[in-house]
């Protein structure tokens, strides 16, 4: 057999027996070499309570080459792109070594969530949130967890009415910014997208003139 | 009561001394090669037969792998000629002893 195939198929039953660390994996299709994980958002963190997925491809010279991982729930987070669930960890780049594993690998994502990165951000605007407010940005975060992740607070009336979702939550900020910006005219998710490409948060928001958001609103 | 001895049959088993006493007491991960996953006394993916043809490899640091898989990790330039374990710079030991022990 195929030696990828072999450690694969055995790393995958080494998840399946461990009923210690939390860690599911679980074929996408027929091949062992597509795979979705997932583990819970860990404790005293934005992301407790939360489901996390993981899409998992295996690379053809696997164990040499580094596993590629994305997350597949939507993530708040400075290292995570919270447009298509890339992630930035030099584990998963530079920093592979082939005694890694699935599962530890999953871990370390686990761990990436305990521990945000800001100044290696994958994501510039999370990691500007993060910097100019962690209070604010928590809160964005544990909203996140809650809508997309199925984290504390009902997920299937969320799910059932993705209209009542707040989308200036979502996108972390003041709905007393976003109001007074809309009641210049500006439609509101105009509003909402100039405030957060401003990062119009915390001690941020003494710092950038009305203007300078009009301005940035009148941009085509 | 007197008794002959017709003929017998001897077994005959063998791992790599790996400087542990005990193999695979409790850690079931003790015993494999971290890079193939396959125990040190079978053979590395590309190898058939165990032994003297597939051996193992030990560095500075301690850690051990079937020398075929270290061999093809440190061809990688993603390796850096680092070792998989500890990020040290791989090198050989100066005493240089591993051999097959009968068990």
């Amino acid at each position: 057999m195929d030696a990828r195939l072999r450690r694969v198929n055995k790393e995958i039953a080494d998840c399946k027996n461990d009923r210690t660390s939390n860690i599911r994996i679980e074929l996408v299709d027929n091949s062992p070499f597509h795979l979705k994980g997932s583990f819970p958002g860990p404790e005293e963190t934005p992301y407790e309570g939360g489901n996390f997925d993981v899409d998992i491809v295996i690379p053809p010279s696997y164990p040499f080459q580094p596993v590629k991982m994305k997350f597949i729930t939507k993530v708040y987070h400075p290292n995570v792109s919270s447009a298509s669930g890339a992630i930035c960890l030099d584990i998963l780049k530079d920093a592979w070594s082939p005694v890694l594993t699935l599962k530890s690998t999953m871990i370390s994502l686990q761990s990436l969530l305990c521990s945000p990165e800001p100044n290696d951000p994958q994501d510039a605007e999370v990691a500007k949130h993060y910097m100019t407010s962690k209070t604010s940005f928590e809160d964005t975060a544990r909203y996140w967890t809650e809508i997309y992740a199925g984290g504390p607070g009902s997920r299937a009336a969320k799910v059932a009415s993705p209209g009542a979702r707040d989308e200036v939550a979502i996108a972390g900020l003041d709905p007393q910014h976003v109001t007074r910006f809309e009641n210049l005219g500006f439609p509101r998710n105009k509003v909402i997208d100039a405030l957060r490409r401003l990062n119009y948060r915390g001690g941020n928001v003494s710092k950038i003139t009305e203007d300078r958001v009009v301005e940035e609103l009148l941009k085509p | 009561m007197k008794v002959t001895i017709k003929h017998w049959h001897a077994v005959a088993q063998w791992r790599w001394d790996t400087g542990k006493s005990e193999p695979n007491s409790d850690d079931s991960e003790g015993d494999v090669c971290g890079i193939c996953r396959v125990p040190f006394e079978g053979c590395c993916p590309t190898c058939k037969m165990p032994g003297d043809d597939c051996p193992l490899i030990w560095g500075e640091c301690t850690h051990i792998f079937h020398m075929h898989c270290l061999l093809k990790w440190l061809g990688t330039a993603a390796s850096k000629q680092q070792c998989p374990m500890d990020r040290r710079t791989w090198g050989m030991p100066t005493k240089f002893s591993l051999v097959a022990v009968p068990c």
